[in-house]
């Protein structure tokens, strides 16, 4: 025999001004089934709580219904409430009157009213059909997959690392560092990049609990939470780097240059190559697609001047497999092709540059050495304007949003041409400055004051050449005066988009991405580095655009959640998920199809008792079933079961109103 | 239009900070001045926009304009400035260095306040403080508008705003050598 206990909530205010509590309990009473119906003014609270353990144990209940706001909010409290009390956590039903009947009827009492007593009538009826539950316990492998060996993805690695967790850090270039490596200083402090980059660097090569497989990438990954198994593909580099001592000599006497992607092409490299000098692992790889030799099977001298012998031209991809508990994305970001700035005359004049390019130039180890110059002729520029929102907040053109980044790059651009060239001056041309940061809006006030760079508010509307000058007209909104800049140099600022290759690889990891190709966070304010799929989790630029130290913060959140993932040997599941009843199951596979989660694959089965044929039927995979009940809906046979949300239960509620 | 980047320095900047003892380029163009000052409505140019055209070497364009002339050195801007420019003292400037390169404005206005000026400071000069009456007399003459203000004058009288009298200072003499100082000073610059 059911014998239920209900708990109205007032929630303060939020319930009790708009449903007339004392009427719910009284009507509550009369439901066949309950034996208790009390009201309290915040059944969340300690003396909240302590009235439900108290009733369960007075009056033997066997389930119970609070009926407050939304399970979002305090199921996990009742349920605990609920143990506590000796009770099976599970036997606890929530009736939402709050955000479905008080918030959303406040104009009519007498229904809302009615509402929530209908609510709480069908949560009795249910949780008399609740079963008995129990938290599934799951194994973890641990041991970490660090997708992207940027910044973020170093500092993930590195913090997992050192609390003693295996990290597999797969890089897809043949270098560890990503976009921070091609950085001269950093915004607001002026830190060399390069100087507190390389340390972290070194560090993640020499780590015992770091796995470094440079110049590879992530082809499948199969799995759940805490037992993905990844398929790694170590790309050729037809060196092999057991014996290669990173001498150089092949990449001094290789005959193939190319333009180098690590310079923004401003200057050549190598077919064999280091991507810089600094470069962990520092030793070279074969660009495949430039080598004569393994193009046309002639040169080879790189592998004649190898005094170890390293070269292999016959080396070929190698498939790999780990098995890891959890995955770190870090892809990082591309910058916008501002190309479509035909206004601008962005591809006709030489002198215009993305921001990107000026920092390589600026940058000490860069292919200027140090010092801007314009491309049309080398000179060094004296006029150089800056323009922010390229591509960033234009609709037409680009992309919505405010890429973060461009205003305090472009007020240290500003700062670093006047180091490099003291007599020159810097325009800058901007929408907003957005210095929202530390120390971040004392580095633009330097910029403006001691660097003296001007600023203009406007949007470039052209700019055409005149002799050798450039000529950027924009508009002064500080004067309500169009202006004209005689420019050396034009620097563009163009927006922060997310890798090209996030949507695949989002699709290969079964993570969801936004319009824009960045990962999506499970929830952008309460769980902004975990994604939706359980054991996945984000660092960086693959999320949103943001600056070093966010990046770094993430990373670091990111590595405190796979060490919160691998504190026990076991991980605890919530009991809710769909069973399949094989004796039904016809193998139609419709389930397999629907489910957002790939939580079900097909598996053989004998076809009778002893028998030797075979049929196929669907298998839930316990660990990636979020409960979500597709599959329970789409079922011809009526053969899936969601624990929690039996067909008994929601029978009952539905024949309770 | 304005056409930036012609200069190799921007000269008027630099003297403007020079003379104001102000930094110019601290102004972030708030407009917190604007909209405290008194007079910013009948201002060329508010204060704001003057500080940007100073950013921007536009040394004509400010001089030419009756922003300077209509400031009040009241420092009310200053007072709320955020960033703590003292804009009276550019206002102050940006005069003398107009007067000191020979720019004239021929606004009939601006041409009526430099009037008042020169009269005010002359009269100090001569008396040690100021004569109203004579003040307003010498400054209609002088602006050829005789009988500006004249039905004010009774009022002004009977409330002892002005007085028919010469009331003199004893230290007439020393307010003297303090311009005569002040001049010397200002060739020795």
């Amino acid at each position: 025999m059911a014998r239920v206990g209900v708990f109205t909530c007032f929630c303060g205010a939020n319930i009790a001004d708009f449903i007339d509590v004392p009427q719910v309990v009284e009507a509550t009473k009369k439901i066949k089934g309950v034996k208790v119906s009390a009201e309290y003014k915040y059944m969340c609270s300690d003396p909240g709580q302590q009235m439900i353990r108290d009733a369960i144990i007075q009056n033997r209940l066997t389930s119970v219904v609070v009926a407050a706001c939304s399970p979002r909010m305090h199921e996990k409290t009742f349920r605990k409430a609920l143990s506590d009390a000796g009770l099976n956590p599970y036997m606890l039903e929530v009736a939402n009157i709050r955000e479905h009947s008080s918030w959303v009827h406040q104009k009519d009492k007498k229904a809302a009213t009615e509402k929530a007593s209908d609510l709480i009538r069908m949560a009795v009826a249910k949780s008399i059909a609740n079963e008995q539950l129990h938290e599934i316990s799951v194994p973890v492998t641990k041991r970490a997959l660090v997708i992207g060996g940027g910044i973020a993805g170093i500092q993930a690695a590195l913090d997992i690392a050192d609390a003693r967790i295996p990290v597999t850090l797969i890089e897809r270039s043949p270098s560890i560092g990503g976009r921070m490596a091609q950085l001269d200083e950093t915004f607001p402090t002026l830190d060399c990049s390069q100087c507190i980059l390389t340390p972290k660097m070194v560090d993640v090569a020499s780590h015992p609990y770091i796995e470094l497989i440079p110049y590879s990438e992530v082809i499948e990954l199969d799995g759940y939470v805490g037992n993905y198994k990844a398929k790694i593909r170590k790309k050729a580099s037809y060196v092999n780097f057991s014996t290669c001592t990173g001498c150089g000599a092949c990449t001094q006497k290789c005959p193939v240059k190319v333009s180098n992607e690590f310079n923004m092409g401003i200057d050549k490299r190598k077919a064999i190559y280091t991507p810089f000098p600094q470069a962990v692992p520092n030793k070279p790889v074969i660009d495949a697609e430039h080598c004569t030799m393994l193009l046309k099977g002639k040169c080879g001298i790189c592998a004649k001047v190898c005094e170890k012998g390293s070269i292999d031209f016959k080396m070929v991809d190698e498939v790999i497999e780990r098995e890891v508990g959890a995955v770190v994305v870090a892809t990082g970001y591309d910058l916008w092709d501002p190309k479509p700035y035909e206004e601008y005359g962005v591809g006709r004049y030489k002198d215009i540059i993305t921001s990107l390019e000026f920092e390589r130039m600026v940058s000490a180890s860069g292919p200027t050495n140090g010092l801007p110059l314009r491309p049309s002729d080398g000179k060094v520029p004296k006029n150089v304007v800056f323009i922010k929102c390229i591509g960033s907040r234009d609709e037409a053109k680009g992309i919505e949003y405010c890429s973060k980044i461009c205003c305090m790059y472009t007020a240290k651009h500003a700062i670093l041409l006047h180091h490099k060239v003291h007599d020159s001056h810097a325009y800058i041309f901007y929408m907003d400055i957005r210095a929202a940061g530390k120390g971040y809006e004392e580095f633009v006030k330097r910029a403006q004051v001691e660097t003296a760079a001007t600023y203009l508010r406007g949007r470039v509307s052209k700019i055409y050449k005149k002799g050798d000058k450039l000529i950027v007209r924009g508009e002064d909104a500080q004067l309500g005066q169009v202006v004209e800049v005689v420019a050396d140099l034009v620097v563009l600022a163009t927006a922060v988009i997310p890798y090209k290759e996030n949507p695949p690889l989002a699709r290969l990891l079964g993570i969801s991405y936004d319009k824009y190709g960045y990962m999506s966070e499970a929830h952008p304010k309460l769980r902004p580095v975990e994604t939706a799929k359980a054991g996945i989790f984000l660092a960086g630029c693959t999320q949103a655009p943001k600056d070093i130290p966010d990046t770094v913060a993430q990373a670091s959140a990111c590595a405190a959640k796979v060490c919160g993932l691998f504190s026990g040997d076991t991980m605890k599941k919530d009991p809710m998920i769909s069973t399949i009843n094989t004796e039904n199951c016809t193998g139609c596979q419709n389930c397999v199809t629907v489910c957002p989660y790939q939580a079900i694959v097909t598996e053989e089965i004998p076809l009778g008792h002893g028998s030797k044929e075979m049929r196929i039927v669907a298998k839930i995979n316990e660990g990636v079933c979020q409960g979500c009940g597709s599959c329970v809906a789409i079922c011809r046979s009526m053969s899936i079961n969601l624990a929690g949300f039996t067909d008994p239960q929601i029978i009952n509620e539905i024949v309770s109103i | 239009m304005i056409t930036l980047g012609l200069q190799e320095k921007n000269t008027f900047l630099e003297a403007v900070n020079k003379k104001s003892g102000a930094n110019v380029l601290e102004c972030y163009q708030c407009g917190k001045c604007v909209s405290t000052c008194p007079v910013s409505g009948y201002m060329d140019f508010p204060p704001r926009e003057v500080m940007q055209m100073i950013k921007l070497g536009l040394k004509e364009e400010t001089y030419m304009a009756n922003s300077m002339w209509f400031c009040l050195t009241c420092s009310a801007c200053s007072g709320r400035c955020p960033r703590e420019i003292d804009i009276p003292a550019v206002m102050e400037g940006i005069r003398h260095l107009a007067i000191e390169e020979n720019y004239h404005s021929q606004d009939k206005k601006v041409k009526e306040i430099t009037r008042f000026h020169e009269i005010f400071l002359d009269m100090i000069k001569r008396y040690g403080r100021n004569y109203e009456l004579r003040m307003m007399a010498e400054f209609n003459i002088r602006t050829r508008n005789l009988f500006k203000d004249m039905h004010l004058a009774p009022k002004a009288l009977l409330k002892g705003k002005i007085t028919l009298g010469h009331e003199s200072t004893k230290s007439a003499k020393a307010i003297q050598k303090m311009y005569k100082l002040a001049e010397k000073l200002e060739k020795n610059k």
